[in-house]
């Protein structure tokens, strides 16, 4: 059963289109498998509608509502709609190809929120191997992490958040045991080392690379950016 | 253009509220449903004006929040009204108001134009991200007392599609298995077998679900 959720306001945030679209994405991916978290989004979505629509705005300033008139007194309001209605096509809904991804002989169905996202080779150390997603999001990095059954990611914390999506699959930590939907997200104050006693694979957003807290590991900071 | 509409006229003599409250009757949300079913179904470009008059004031003043730009307010307004025209035959009045529907669909155009602007990308991810049509659980009066559980409306979506065609045509849109085969222009038996294949399915997957 799915234990982790996203919380709500994040959950607000995306109802309103003001996360970027890799935590976008997650968690659409997470609601996809989450009838509760879908039930929020929807109350959230028509809550947050009302308060647009109806209204300026809940706790906030009031605007006037500009006449048409006002608004549209340069750009032609009739050619405008007749533009619009002149195009008597409707949009077809088109199929969603299936984006499939093979990892060392293994493959796995991506969800529909990630089939048109451009990914990089999967490559990598030992059991773990990533993939990073082109969203071009700056100093936020999101990656396609699968490990292999009997893996491990080497103890460690992070700078800033880091959101781990299990795709498929599942693997535990300190804390416990993860499955497919959970929607783990950390920040600096936890350390953890992943385990996959049967391999698994798993969306990841960080803002920032990882730091290794033990032993040899820690050699593994200067170089952590490549290996997760 | 003139507006001469009801709802428009009516809330334009309410004075600005310093609070959220719903202000909007049961009248007005009727209506605006009514005109986009009518766009949805007759192509109605009438019913279309009224909610560009009514929609396009507030959709303006919320991009040009976001933006703080008019040209890309106006653009905002022109490609969420363009996708409701084109789009609104998949607005199903009984999963809920059209604010809301009209409200997701400005905010996918928005998402789609910030993220022309701060990523530099055109990948217009928004319709995978929200889904505009299938994806949707939420409940509808017409089957809601058939699989109220939303555990089983996701199985559904799961079985093979010839599956699905025949689960949703008995359980939600209360077609005979008759009905159905003359429908699909296959015999009867077969209707009965996929159906019978299909609840089976179901069954084992819920049991599963409940060991998990």
């Amino acid at each position: 059963m799915i234990k982790h959720h996203p919380k709500l306001d994040l959950i607000q945030a995306y109802t309103q289109g003001k996360l970027p679209a890799s935590l976008s994405a997650a968690i659409s991916i997470h609601a996809s498998m989450c009838p509760d978290c879908q039930q929020l989004i929807d109350e959230q979505t028509e809550l947050h509608a009302s308060s647009v629509f109806e209204n300026g705005g809940v706790n906030e300033v009031i605007y006037e509502t500009e006449t048409l008139s006002k608004i549209f007194a340069e750009a032609d309001l009739d050619a405008m709609i007749s533009a619009i209605t002149s195009d008597d096509s409707v949009s077809q809904s088109q199929p969603v190809a299936d984006k499939q991804v093979e990892i060392n002989g293994q493959t796995y169905q991506l969800p529909r929120a990630l089939a048109n996202i451009n990914h990089s080779n999967f490559s990598g150390i030992g059991k773990i191997s990533r993939a990073s997603l082109d969203l071009g999001e700056g100093d936020l990095h999101s990656h396609l992490l699968h490990i292999d059954a009997g893996g491990s990611v080497p103890s460690h914390t992070h700078k800033g958040f880091e959101l781990t999506l299990l795709l498929d699959g599942t693997f535990s930590d300190e804390s416990g045991e993860y499955v497919k939907g959970d929607f783990i997200m950390l920040d600096s104050s936890h350390e953890h080392t992943p385990i996959s006693e049967k391999g698994c694979l798993c969306m990841t957003i960080a803002d920032d690379a990882l730091h290794f807290t033990q032993g040899l590991s820690k050699l593994l900071n200067p170089i952590g950016k490549m290996i997760y | 253009m003139q507006v001469t509409n009801s709802v428009m006229a009516k809330r334009d003599k309410t004075p600005p509220k310093g609070r959220y409250q719903s202000s909007m009757s049961k009248d007005d949300s009727k209506q605006l449903t009514e005109w986009l079913v009518a766009v949805a179904e007759k192509r109605d470009k009438k019913a279309f004006s009224a909610l560009f008059s009514w929609f396009a004031p507030k959709i303006k003043n919320v991009a040009y929040r976001q933006f703080n730009n008019e040209a890309q307010a106006l653009e905002i307004v022109q490609d969420t009204m363009t996708n409701v025209w084109r789009k609104a035959h998949l607005y199903h009045p009984e999963k809920g108001a059209a604010t809301t529907w009209i409200y997701t669909v400005m905010r996918n155009v928005a998402f789609d134009a910030l993220r022309k602007i701060q990523a530099k990308k055109e990948d217009l991810l928004s319709d995978d991200i929200w889904p505009l049509v299938e994806g949707e659980v939420t409940e509808t009066e017409s089957f809601s007392d058939y699989l109220m559980d939303k555990r089983l409306l996701n199985l559904v979506d799961t079985l093979p599609d010839n599956q699905q065609q025949i689960v949703r045509a008995v359980y939600f849109q209360d077609m005979t298995q008759e009905q159905l085969a003359k429908l699909l222009n296959i015999p009867l038996g077969t209707v009965k077998s996929r159906l019978r294949l299909a609840l089976a399915k179901l069954r084992q997957q819920l049991d599963d679900q409940s060991q998990d």
